[in-house]
């Protein structure tokens, strides 16, 4: 449901109520009670739920993760013009997509993954208003990155599951499925955001 | 007479908190903010909830009052 159109309801449940308060003896008759029971019941909730559901989706999108001035950094390596560069490759080449690009790799595949993920935002936002913040440096991932994120959408594909480097060794592809062989930490695809180069990158203008 | 006051005074509790949290919701909404998220939750969400419950809860009184 777009933002608009919630905006206009929860507004419009606004008014009903208002009408209710000014005129609480309308309640007496019965449509007055079936009115009562919609804006005092029904429509706050519905209202609250899918708010809700907006508020989750904007929290995935790359603009939002961007906001919070400590991931700037994070955000321009995504327009570093090289390749080699993990995060900036599939951002601009759209193997994730540009408007979730950092919700996309750094949510968790896992049953019960998306909870953890959202009430670790939410530790963001806290430490981000009420704690300090790290300097954009200083974050690391709580844990080593899993290969999951990265099978997600690449298992099965012919690029990896063909590729020459991957193939080389009959260990490798089983050893990167098992997690065993990290995809970003074993001199493979280790170049992600290395924000500590940013001065030195070359970016890639993103036309409109 | 008295208690149709009384339940008259409580729906007007119960939306006036139910007016302010779904405007807290609307700029909650329209604010593009990570903090707009825990405004939503946190006061909208409660002033919603607390509203809803006053309702309910003069709803019981009500029926309670005319036995």
């Amino acid at each position: 449901m777009p933002t608009f159109a919630i905006v206009i309801l929860v507004l419009f449940s606004a008014v009903l109520a208002g009408v209710v308060v000014v005129r609480p003896a309308i309640t007496m008759s019965r449509a007055g009670k079936i009115l009562a029971f919609g804006v005092f019941f029904f429509l706050p909730l519905f209202s609250l739920v899918a708010g809700m559901e907006n508020q989750m989706q904007r929290s995935e999108s790359t603009a939002f993760c961007l906001s919070c001035h400590v991931m700037e950094p994070y955000g321009k390596s995504l327009h570093i013009d090289d390749p080699a560069y993990l995060a900036g490759a599939h951002y601009q080449n759209h193997r994730v997509p540009a408007d979730e690009a950092c919700y996309t790799c750094h949510t968790d595949y896992a049953m019960f993954g998306t909870l953890k993920v959202k009430l670790s935002g939410l530790r963001h936002v806290y430490i981000y208003y009420l704690g300090t913040p790290p300097a954009p440096q200083n974050i690391k991932l709580y844990q080593p990155f899993n290969n999951r994120e990265c099978l997600h959408c690449h298992l099965g594909a012919r690029s990896f599951e063909e590729g020459v480097v991957h193939t080389a060794d009959p260990a490798t592809l089983p050893a990167i499925k098992a997690n065993k062989l990290s995809c970003v930490s074993s001199g493979c695809h280790d170049v992600v955001h290395d924000i500590a180069h940013l001065n030195d990158a070359k970016f890639w203008k993103e036309t409109d | 007479m008295a208690s149709a006051n009384s339940l008259e005074k409580r729906l007007q509790i119960a939306g006036t908190l139910l007016i302010l949290g779904l405007l807290i919701e609307a700029l909650c909404l329209l604010w593009k903010a990570p903090i707009a998220f825990i405004i939503f939750v946190a006061i909208g969400g409660s002033l919603l909830g607390v509203g809803v419950l006053v309702y309910l809860l003069s709803l019981v009184s009500a029926s309670a009052d005319n036995r």
